[in-house]
């Protein structure tokens, strides 16, 4: 389903490149030459590199703020320096680590796990935080040497924050997925294949005891089936947005078919979405739903598709009527 | 495709830049079948660079709306699985009313208060270089003598300055993910310590 295209964040960091080359001063012949070639091959690389000129040119402005400027004692700059230091998603969770160290231990002993339905954020004790999806199971037991979170169930984001001297790594049945500090998802799905969705940074993923470790960046995902390689795909930063909706409850259908819906649905409720038809099992289905509402889901696929949706005890049912 | 001139970096900068948060707000609200909006955004400028001339265009938010429109409804027809839906919902596309919102165009101070907090979030180096080549205007030159670095490494400070500020200035200042974060739950567990140690395997 995804091609490898280029992301578009790697698209502006190009185009910024290209835009700080200009504000060096008039572009060389082959410079001009070299820049006018890598637009010329994708819209999206012109567009923004005008974005990264008027960016550049908005930023003059910045004159107005005076020789006295002294961004290094802005609030901003402070703000920014800590959570560089703790790197992405750290912070909040370290802020909270003072007052509460202590009594989750006692209670949890590092074993958090969701109900269906339910998500829930939980920070670890190295400033890094975990949000468990549905009806998700996690255990963790950091060391000296390792951060060490086996997922047992489910589907977790890990916002990891840096640590070079003890990697976090992320054991699920057999794959294993190590980050410094980063961002990512690990998912089981039904049918035993893991998936990682990679947010922010870089992590790297192998299975097995002596398995070769695949690097996967920012906006990187792969899947692991039974046997073979593991194959990355670049998904861009809206389709990581969209694995992640789960975040805010929310079900996000790109081109999967109804039966595909019907048991992303059924991870989250145990209202169930009934299809009898395989054909209509077949029908694909776009757009943004409540994971807790698969009714509401239904009736949205039967207007669109010309279907009808049946409310009974358990469910809904979805047939040509 | 056209590469865009200073002279429409400049109108870009004025006219479109700070109307980018709604629009990527706007495109968001609707089901576009798998586009991605980074996209859709991209190629809108692209063909708002390419445009001959701009002098002729009243209201280059409406402007904008139609092109990013346009955009959507191309690449949806282009496509091969479209829910019909999706493609009447885009053909029923309606910009927002033209009036801009005040949170949106933020007066001078106010948006100058932001660039501020911008540069001073960029990591420290890439923030010094920046704030003398942008707020003391030397050139890259300059700066270069200045903080004993080669121009090269100004250069890429500077392409890292504007690449932050883009994301920035394009989703309305925050971090793509800063909302959600926000609002999460929090509840703290403390992790086992393993007196064994426990390596890779």
């Amino acid at each position: 389903m995804t091609t490898i295209r280029e992301s578009s964040a790697d698209i502006d960091a190009a185009a910024a490149a290209w835009a700080a080359r200009v504000d060096r001063g008039p572009l060389s012949d082959k410079d001009q030459a070299a820049l006018e070639a890598w637009a010329a091959r994708d819209p999206r690389r012109a567009g923004a590199y005008a974005k990264a000129l008027a960016v550049s040119a908005h930023l003059d402005r910045a004159q107005g703020l005076g020789a006295d400027f002294a961004p290094a004692a802005h609030p901003a700059a402070k703000a920014a320096d800590r959570r560089r230091l703790l790197a992405t998603g750290g912070m909040l969770a370290a802020a909270s680590v003072i007052g509460a160290v202590g009594y989750g231990a006692l209670t949890l002993r590092g074993r958090v796990t969701t109900g269906k339905g339910d998500i829930r954020r939980a920070p670890l004790s190295d400033g890094s935080a975990v949000t468990l999806n549905t009806d998700t199971a996690i255990r963790a037991a950091f060391d000296g040497d390792m951060r060490r979170v086996d997922l047992l169930r489910g589907e977790a984001l890990f916002d990891v924050a840096k640590d070079p001297a003890r990697p976090f790594v992320v054991v699920a049945g057999d794959v294993r997925v190590r980050a410094v500090g980063t961002s990512f998802t690990v998912r089981t799905h039904a049918d035993g294949r893991i998936g990682v969705v990679v947010r922010e940074g870089v992590v790297e993923v192998w299975r097995g005891a002596e398995g070769k470790p695949v690097r996967l960046s920012a906006e990187h995902a792969v899947r692991v089936a039974g046997v073979g390689d593991l194959r990355p795909t670049i998904i861009g930063a809206a389709a990581v947005d969209r694995a992640m909706a789960w975040r805010q409850g929310q079900i996000d259908l790109d081109g999967l078919t109804l039966g595909q819906a019907a048991s992303e649905f059924a991870r989250y409720s145990d209202r169930r979405i009934v299809i009898d038809d395989p054909a209509v099992a077949d029908l694909k289905m776009t757009g943004l739903f409540s994971a807790s509402d698969p009714d509401g889901f239904a009736k949205a696929a039967a207007l669109s598709l010309g279907l009808v949706a049946t409310q009974e005890t358990d469910g809904v049912r979805l047939s040509r009527g | 495709m056209t590469l865009a001139t200073h002279e429409r970096a400049i109108w870009l900068a004025r006219h479109v830049l700070p109307h980018e948060p709604v629009l990527r707000a706007w495109l968001s609200r609707r089901p576009l079948a798998g586009l991605e909006i980074d996209d859709i955004v991209q190629e809108t400028y692209a063909i708002l660079a390419a445009l001959d001339r701009v002098d002729h265009i009243q209201t280059p938010r409406t402007y904008m709306f139609e092109v990013a429109k346009s955009v959507v409804l191309r690449s949806l027809r282009r496509s091969r699985i479209v829910a019909f839906e999706a493609l009447a919902e885009a053909e029923g596309l309606d910009p927002p009313s033209a009036e801009p919102s005040p949170e949106t165009i933020a007066g001078d101070r106010q948006e100058l208060g932001r660039i501020a907090a911008l540069i001073a979030g960029l990591p420290a180096k890439c923030r010094q270089a920046f704030t003398l080549r942008k707020v003391h205007g030397l050139s890259q030159r300059e700066v270069a003598q200045r903080m004993g670095i080669s121009e090269n490494t100004v250069e890429k400070h500077v392409g890292k300055g504007i690449g932050v500020l883009m994301n920035a200035l394009g989703r309305g200042g925050n971090g793509r993910f800063q909302a959600s974060r926000d609002r999460d739950v929090q509840d703290l567990i403390e992790v086992d310590h393993d007196p064994r140690k426990q390596r890779r395997h």
